[in-house]
C-alpha cells in the first residue's frame, strides 16, 4: 500500500540544494498540507510524540540511524561541506568538529579505520611513505596489488572456487557446504588481503545486492558464483552493470522468486525489491501498478533446470513465459511487443533504473552511511549522487568524490563496527596469519560471527544487514565481544598463526607501566587513550604509571591487558 | 507523564551511574513498581515478512477464500473451531488448547491507514507507531518513557538486532541468550576487569557507554540466573525462536524486572508455495510457531496469567493466491494474543467479510487499527493510562476493541 500512500501524496520537489529539507506536498483524504521532511543530518529531530520529527525514510538504517538524538554517535552531524581536489588536501584541511575520544589529528588513522577491516602500526606507516592519495589510488585499482597471501588463504577453501557445476558434482544436493566455505574464504579476504577497500566495497554490495549464502531457499549450487560472478566483478566497476547481471543470475531470481514468475502467473517479489531496495527506494514514489510492471518486464528469465530445460542452475530466458504489452514504470514506457524481445527490454529498465536520480541518491547514501556517518549530511549525499550520474554509475569516482569531501575527513569517530567486523578487526589487530590449517582457524571466528548473529554474507533478508549503531544496540553484543578477545588470546582459533602477546606493543617505549599500557593502545588503536581510560589500565595492574614494567610484573598480565584495549570503545570505533 | 519522577535523562544517567556500585547489589532483583504501573510483562514478537492471516485464523465460512484460493485455502472440515465463523489451522493445536481455556484470541483485518506493501516501509511505519512521517522513537521505547522506572532488565530485545521498535531513548538490554552475560575471565583477574571496563566506558559521551554498563549492571543478576541450568517446564522446539522464548520465560520466572520483551521471527514471506494444510511451507511454519508458543505458555504455568503475548506482522497477504501457490503482498493482518487478562472466547474487532466490494485493492481490509489493539495491551498490562496513550500513538483516538478483561 506504499502506492495507496503515493496515490494520495504527490510528491513536488526533490531535494532542492545544500542543507535545504525536501518539501513534500501531501494530499490526505479530508486534509491537504504543506510540510517540511526532516533535513538528512537530522537537526530538526524533534521530541517524542510531538508533532515534530516527521519523517519518512528511505531504508531501515536512515530509519534506525535517526531513531532518537541521544542514539546518535554524533551530537550534531560533520558540516564540512567541501570538495577538494585530492583526498590528502581534504585531510590536510579538514578538521573534525564533532567531540569524540578518537584522535583528531590523525587523518591516516582514521582513513584506515574506515577504508580497511582494521588498521595496523604498519599499515599506517605504508600510508605515511606512499602518502593518502597514492595509496588510495592503488587500493581504487586493486589489480594492480599483488595479493599473495591473501590468495594463499581463499586456497585453503577449494569449495569457494568451484563453479556451479563442480559444487553439484561434488556435495549432496541442498548442503549448506560451498556456502559455509565461501563466507569463510570471504572472511579470510577480510582479513588478509591487501585490497582492503575493495573487500570493504565488495560487502557494502553484497549487504545491498544481498542473496544470503548460505540462506535458505535454493542456492547451495549458485550462492557462492553469484558473489563472485557478479558482487566480486564488479564491485568497483559500474552499478548498472552489477545490476544487470544480478538480474540474469540464477541466484537472485531464485532468491527473490524471479524464476517462477511467468506471464501467466507473475510473481512481484523481485520486481518491487528491484525497486525498493536495489535501485529508486521507497521514497521514489512509485505505485503498485508500477511494481506490477516491474514484475511483467523481468518475466522470462529464470534456471535451467529448476523451470525450464537446460543445464541444471543456469540462466535461461525463456521467451514463452514473458508477458508481452506494453509497461510503465515511473517514467520508463515500452512497447514490449514481442516475447523474443523481453531480455533487451529487461536490460533497458535495469540500466534505465540504474541511471535514476533518485538511484544515484540510494547508492550515494549507502556508500555516505558507511564510510562517513549514520545520518550523512544532505549536501554530502548529493555530491556523490551527481558524482555517479556524472561518470555513468561507475563506482570508483563515487568513492574518490568521497574521500575528496570534508565530511568525510570530519566525521572521525562517528562510526561503530558491527559484531562482524570487530571479530575482523581484532583478529587482523592482533596478527593473525594463515597456518597449517587456515580452514579451521577461520571457521572458529566465522562461528563466532554466526552466533552473534552477523555471519558474512549471511543476512535472510533482501535488505542486507543494517549499517548503522542504533540496529546493533546490545549489552550482550558488547560483553560478547569482550569474550572473544580474550578467547582469541587463548589459543582458540586452532590451524592459524597465533598472536604472541608478549610481542604486541614492542615498537614502542615500554619501560614503565604507563608507557607499557601506552605500548599497547598505540599498537591496537595507534593512539593512546585519554587520561581517564588509559587510567582504567594502569589501575588494572595494580601499579603506579611511574612503576618500573618489569618491576610492575605487567608483562604477566599482558593477555588482559591486550583484551581490555580491544574492549574499549576505542578500539570499538570504526 | 502519569507516575513518572524523573526525567528520561536522570533515567540515563542512572543507569550508568549504578555501574559505579557494582558488586554492591545496585540491580535489585525486583523493584517495587509505582502504583498504577501495572504488573507483568509485554512480550511482543514480531512475524517478519507479512503472515498470511488467511491461512491462520481462517474465515471458514467466506465462500471468496476458497474461489480465491483453489490450490491452498485450508478446508474448512479440518479447521478447529473458534468463533464468528474462524477456524484455527490445525498445525496450531497447542494454540486451540488455550483457546479452550480463554488465554488465546486473535484479531483479523488489522492494519493502520499510513502502512503499505513494502516489508520496511510497513514494519517501519507499525514499530514507529502507526504512522508514515510520525515520531522517530519506537512505539515500546515511547510506553517505557510513559512508565516508571524500573531495572537492568526492565526491556529486553532478544535477538542480534534490536527491533525498531525499541529503538529510542530507554536503553533496552538487547541480548541473544542470557549466556552472553558472563565475562570469561580467570578467576583472580575478574573483579579487576569488571572494575576496568567501567573506568573505560566512565563518562564517554556515546550511546557505546549505555550498553558498556548496561552489560556491566547485569552480570550479576545474570551470574545469579546462570548458576543453576534453565529446567523449562516445556520442552521447545529446536531453533533460536524457542531459546530465546525459553530465555524470556527464565527472566519472567526469576522476577527480574521484566516488562516488555521483543522477539522476532522470521520466515512468512510466503510468495511461493504456502502449500496445502498437510504439507509446505505454511504449515511447517505455524507447526513451528503452535509448538513454541505452546511450550512457552506451558513452561510459564500458572505465570502465564502475568504475561501477554502479542504476535504481529507487517501486512497480510493477498487473497488471491498468485502463480507460484504463494500469495503476494496485502493489507489487512491477523494479531495473534496469548496469555493473561485476555477477553477470551471470541474472536475480536470488525470483520468485514472477503467480498470484492470491501478488499482494498483486492487485498483483506484494514478494519482495525493496531494502535488500538496496541493500546489496549499498553494500558491493561503496562498501566500506561489511556490519556498517556497519546503520547505513544500520536494523533490517533483510542478505540479500545475489548480485548482485555
Amino acid at each position: 500500500m506504499r502506492e495507496l500512500v503515493f496515490d494520495r501524496r504527490k510528491v513536488l520537489a526533490a531535494v532542492a540544494g545544500a542543507g535545504v529539507a525536501a518539501t513534500v506536498a501531501t494530499r490526505l483524504p479530508g486534509r491537504s498540507r504543506r510540510e517540511n521532511l526532516v533535513p538528512i543530518d537530522g537537526t530538526r529531530a524533534a521530541g517524542k510524540g510531538t508533532s515534530g520529527g516527521r519523517t519518512a525514510f528511505a531504508s531501515q538504517d536512515d530509519s534506525y540511524a535517526r531513531a532518537a538524538a541521544t542514539l546518535r554517535s554524533a551530537k550534531a552531524p560533520p558540516t564540512s561541506a567541501v570538495q577538494f581536489a585530492s583526498a590528502g588536501e581534504a585531510a590536510a584541511h579538514t578538521r573534525p568538529t564533532v567531540p569524540t575520544i578518537l584522535a583528531t589529528d590523525d587523518p591516516i588513522a582514521h582513513l584506515l579505520r574506515r577504508a580497511t577491516w582494521a588498521p595496523t602500526p604498519a599499515l599506517a606507516t605504508l600510508v605515511r611513505a606512499q602518502g593518502i592519495d597514492a595509496w588510495l589510488e592503488a587500493q581504487l585499482a586493486p589489480e594492480t596489488l599483488s595479493d599473495g597471501p591473501a590468495d594463499a588463504a581463499w586456497a585453503a577453501f577449494p569449495m569457494a572456487s568451484a563453479d556451479p557445476a563442480t559444487v553439484r558434482a561434488t556435495i549432496v544436493p541442498g548442503s549448506w557446504d560451498a556456502m559455509t566455505y565461501f563466507g569463510e574464504a570471504t572472511m579470510a579476504r577480510q582479513i588478509w588481503s591487501q585490497r582492503q577497500l575493495f573487500e570493504i566495497m565488495v560487502d557494502v554490495w553484497a549487504n545491498h545486492l544481498n542473496v544470503p549464502v548460505p540462506g535458505p531457499g535454493g542456492n547451495w549450487d549458485v550462492g557462492p558464483a553469484y558473489h563472485r560472478d557478479v558482487i566480486r566483478a564488479h564491485a568497483l566497476g559500474s552499478f548498472s552493470d552489477m545490476l544487470v547481471a544480478a538480474a540474469r543470475h540464477p541466484a537472485m531470481l531464485r532468491y527473490l522468486n524471479g524464476e517462477e514468475s511467468t506471464r501467466q502467473a507473475v510473481n512481484e517479489n523481485y520486481g518491487r525489491e528491484l525497486l525498493e531496495l536495489h535501485t529508486v527506494s521507497v521514497t521514489a514514489g512509485y505505485s503498485e501498478a508500477d511494481v506490477r510492471n516491474s514484475a511483467y518486464i523481468l518475466t522470462g528469465r529464470t534456471v535451467a533446470a529448476d523451470r525450464v530445460p537446460g543445464p541444471p542452475g543456469t540462466f535461461v530466458y525463456d521467451p514463452s513465459r514473458h508477458w508481452t504489452g506494453r509497461v510503465k514504470v515511473m517514467d520508463f514506457e515500452h512497447d514490449n511487443a514481442s516475447a523474443a524481445g523481453g531480455m533487451a527490454v529487461g536490460d533497458a529498465y535495469l540500466r534505465h533504473l540504474a541511471a535514476l536520480p533518485a538511484t544515484a541518491r540510494t547508492v550515494a547514501r549507502k556508500i555516505a552511511v558507511r564510510f562517513v556517518a549514520d545520518v550523512p549530511s544532505p549536501d554530502l549525499v548529493d555530491r556523490l549522487a551527481k558524482a555517479y550520474l556524472d561518470n555513468g554509475t561507475q563506482i570508483v569516482p563515487v568513492l574518490r568524490a568521497m574521500f575528496r569531501s570534508g565530511e568525510f575527513w570530519a566525521a572521525v569517530g562517528q562510526k561503530v563496527r558491527r559484531p562482524h567486523e570487530n571479530i575482523v578487526a581484532s583478529v587482523r589487530a592482533l596478527g593473525f596469519q594463515p597456518g597449517a590449517d587456515t580452514q579451521r582457524g577461520v571457521d572458529a571466528f566465522y562461528r563466532w560471527t554466526v552466533n552473534m548473529g552477523q555471519r558474512p554474507l549471511g543476512w535472510p533478508s533482501p535488505n542486507g544487514y543494517p549499517d548503522v549503531h542504533a540496529a546493533w544496540r546490545s549489552a550482550g553484543a558488547v560483553v560478547d565481544s569482550w569474550n572473544n578477545h580474550r578467547l582469541m588470546l587463548e589459543d582458540w582459533a586452532q590451524g592459524l598463526v597465533g598472536p604472541d602477546p608478549d610481542r604486541i606493543g614492542t615498537e614502542f617505549p615500554r619501560a614503565t607501566v604507563g608507557q607499557y599500557v601506552d605500548s599497547l593502545c598505540l599498537a591496537l588503536c595507534l593512539q593512546t587513550f585519554q587520561p581517564a581510560h588509559r587510567n582504567a589500565l594502569i589501575a588494572f595492574t595494580g601499579a603506579d604509571a611511574g612503576t618500573p614494567a618489569a618491576q610492575a610484573g605487567v608483562a604477566g598480565m599482558a593477555k588482559e591487558l591486550i583484551a581490555l584495549v580491544l574492549d574499549s570503545p576505542y578500539f570499538s570505533l570504526r | 507523564m502519569t507516575g513518572r519522577t524523573l526525567t528520561r535523562r536522570q533515567v540515563l544517567t542512572g543507569a550508568a551511574a549504578s555501574t559505579a556500585a557494582l558488586g554492591t547489589g545496585a540491580v535489585t532483583a525486583r523493584v517495587a513498581f509505582a502504583a498504577g504501573s501495572g504488573t507483568g510483562t509485554l512480550v511482543v514478537i514480531f512475524l517478519r515478512g507479512g503472515m498470511d492471516g488467511l491461512s491462520v485464523v481462517v474465515p471458514g465460512d467466506d465462500l471468496h477464500l476458497a474461489e480465491a484460493r483453489p490450490g491452498i485455502a485450508v478446508p474448512t472440515s479440518q479447521l478447529l473451531p473458534l468463533a464468528r465463523g474462524f477456524g484455527l489451522h490445525p498445525a496450531l493445536a497447542p494454540l486451540h488448547a488455550l483457546w479452550k481455556q480463554g488465554q488465546f484470541t486473535a484479531v483479523p483485518a488489522t492494519s493502520t491507514p499510513d502502512i503499505s506493501r513494502s516489508h520496511f516501509q510497513a514494519q517501519d511505519c507499525l514499530e514507529r507507531g502507526g504512522l508514515a512521517k510520525g515520531p522517530t522513537e519506537g512505539w515500546l521505547d515511547r510506553a517505557l518513557d510513559a512508565m516508571s522506572p524500573g531495572t537492568t532488565f526492565r526491556a529486553v530485545g532478544s535477538g542480534a538486532i534490536l527491533p525498531r521498535s525499541l529503538a529510542g531513548d530507554q536503553a533496552p538490554l538487547a541480548l541473544r541468550s542470557l549466556d552472553e552475560l558472563r565475562l570469561i575471565t580467570a578467576d583472580n583477574f575478574h573483579d579487576r576487569t569488571v572494575a576496568a571496563l567501567a573506568g573505560l566506558y566512565a563518562s564517554l559521551d556515546h550511546p557505546l557507554a549505555a550498553e558498556a554498563t548496561g552489560g556491566l549492571a547485569s552480570l550479576d543478576v545474570a551470574a545469579k540466573i546462570n548458576a543453576t541450568p534453565y529446567q523449562p517446564a516445556a520442552t521447545y522446539p529446536p531453533g533460536d525462536f524457542g531459546m530465546g522464548l525459553a530465555q524470556l520465560a527464565h527472566l519472567i520466572k526469576a522476577d527480574v524486572g521484566m516488562r516488555v520483551a521483543t522477539i522476532d521471527v522470521g520466515g512468512w514471506d510466503m510468495h511461493t508455495f504456502i502449500g496445502t494444510v498437510d504439507h509446505g511451507a505454511m504449515k511447517d511454519q505455524l507447526t513451528l510457531l503452535g509448538q513454541n508458543l505452546g511450550a512457552f505458555a506451558a513452561d510459564l504455568g500458572d505465570r502465564l496469567v502475568d504475561v501477554t503475548v502479542v504476535a504481529m506482522t507487517e501486512f497480510g497477504r493477498r487473497i488471491e493466491q498468485n502463480g507460484s501457490a504463494g500469495a503476494d503482498h496485502g493489507h489487512g493482518a491477523t494479531v495473534l494474543l496469548l496469555g493473561g487478562g485476555l477477553a477470551g472466547g471470541t474472536i475480536h474487532g470488525s470483520w468485514p467479510g472477503l467480498a470484492p466490494e470491501v478488499r482494498d485493492h483486492g487485498d483483506v481490509p484494514g478494519a482495525n487499527d493496531y494502535r488500538d489493539v496496541l493500546g489496549e495491551l499498553v494500558t491493561a498490562r503496562l498501566g500506561v493510562g489511556a490519556g498517556t496513550l497519546g503520547r505513544i500513538f500520536p494523533g490517533h483516538p483510542y478505540r479500545p476493541l475489548g480485548i482485555c478483561r
